[in-house]
């Protein structure tokens, strides 16, 4: 049995020019799909029934403000290689920057992750796929920041890193 | 690795450093509305940006009467444009290249209250100004090109370089905040593709202004200039012969 906790805990998102980035975080609001439910119950039902409508896969994070110049996202079994959290995300959050980015929410098992561990994301983006920085946020000496998906993405869940 | 504390930040509103009356500052916020466009066939929801939203927050001062540039000479008057600078010191006071805010917002109110015996003003801005210089932006992050630092003379030493490298080509908008001088002086940005040979940003100036009382404002590029890599502040004295300003660039992306 492998658990783990948040310690191994990665997120990695395109930058401005499209490079992978790591930034800082110290939270992640809960990663995966959450689905409308519709109750489409009729009177003469013995119990409530349900079907799922579209599903929502926004993700916020926050962390320490950081201006360091940005570097390299590790490689699978690798530490962390952090850019800097306003170096990454302040440039994304221009209102005329406006392309998709790959962004993935990986989970070490009591190490480092690697390749074939789990993530959650968009690991390959393309024009018309990927998430887009909707709030980028300071107060005091922490960030916020949300990222919704593009109209037309579908996230996933996989096991490969941000490319 | 660089990181900090909420100490470090210093806020300057209309000319004025109000670093040493300021408690607290924010949210920062730049965010937007999130408008659904999931089709029948989307197996997600997507959304695309619609409109900013950028706010300084709520400028948390203490109750001062320091004539002239204390917090309530200067902010005591609210319902009007404030054109407004916060930087981001990174565990030390805020150097050039640290993170600003800044631009011209709407403060909405000014009021006094106890606050555990302290008397404390609360000062809530409502986001970015309509009649401000430019609504064609809305970009508030940028960098601090200048720290308030008294200057005397032409820059010729480096810049500066863009967070994200490179140059980029939808503008931007300079901010700026005299504090001090003693006569007429030109303040202004230069760039550069390599931290050594600049030139003037075009745009990028305040043309000569008297600096001997407090000046403040917003110079916006237009929404396709080109800005190089690397910036640094500028100033030529007029009558002048020493002026404290600080400055901040905003780029577009």
């Amino acid at each position: 049995m492998s658990r783990t906790v948040t310690k191994w805990m990665r997120f990695a998102l395109d930058d401005s020019a499209g490079t992978p980035r790591e930034v800082p975080v110290d939270s992640v609001s809960p990663v995966g799909f959450v689905y409308d439910e519709t109750d489409l119950t009729a009177y003469q039902d013995a119990v409530k029934g349900y079907l799922s409508a579209h599903p929502d896969a926004p993700i916020d994070i926050t962390g320490p403000l950081s201006n360091d110049a940005a570097v390299s996202l590790a490689a699978s079994a690798a530490a962390p290689a952090l850019s800097g959290s306003y170096t990454v995300l302040a440039p994304l959050s221009a209102p005329t920057f406006t392309t998709p980015l790959g962004l993935a929410v990986m989970w070490g098992f009591d190490g480092y992750w690697a390749t074939g561990d789990p993530v959650f994301g968009i690991v390959s983006p393309s024009a018309t796929s990927g998430y887009i920085c909707t709030k980028f946020q300071v107060e005091g000496e922490k960030y916020s920041a949300r990222f919704v998906p593009f109209p037309g993405t579908t996230p996933a869940w996989g096991t490969a890193i941000l490319t | 690795m660089t990181r900090t504390v909420a100490k470090y930040t210093r806020v300057y509103v209309d000319g004025y450093d109000l670093s040493g009356y300021t408690r607290s500052v924010g949210p920062l916020e730049l965010s937007y509305d999130e408008a659904d466009l999931t089709t029948l066939t989307d197996t997600v929801k997507g959304y695309l940006r619609n409109h900013a939203q950028a706010n300084v927050g709520t400028l948390n001062a203490v109750l001062d009467d320091t004539a002239t540039t204390g917090s309530h000479a200067v902010m005591s008057v609210a319902g009007q444009k404030r054109t407004v600078l916060v930087t981001i010191g990174m565990n030390a006071a805020p150097a050039a290249g640290d993170p600003a805010f800044a631009g011209q917002f709407l403060q909405k109110d000014y009021t006094a209250a106890d606050e555990g015996g302290a008397v404390i003003v609360s000062i809530p801005f409502s986001g970015w100004a309509s009649d401000a210089a430019s609504l064609l932006h809305g970009m508030p992050w940028g960098v601090l090109v200048s720290p308030a630092t008294a200057r005397t003379g032409a820059n010729s030493g480096t810049g500066i370089d863009n967070p994200s490298a490179g140059a980029t080509v939808k503008g931007g908008y300079m901010v700026y905040q005299v504090i001090a001088g003693n006569g007429t002086a030109t303040v202004s940005i230069d760039d550069s593709a390599n931290n050594s040979a600049f030139s003037a940003l075009s745009g990028a100036t305040t043309g000569s202004i008297n600096c001997a009382v407090v000046r403040h404002g917003v110079i916006a590029l237009s929404t396709s200039a080109t800005v190089r890599r690397y910036l640094r502040w500028q100033v030529a004295l007029g009558t002048a012969t020493t002026v404290t300003f600080a400055l901040a660039f905003s780029r577009n992306y």
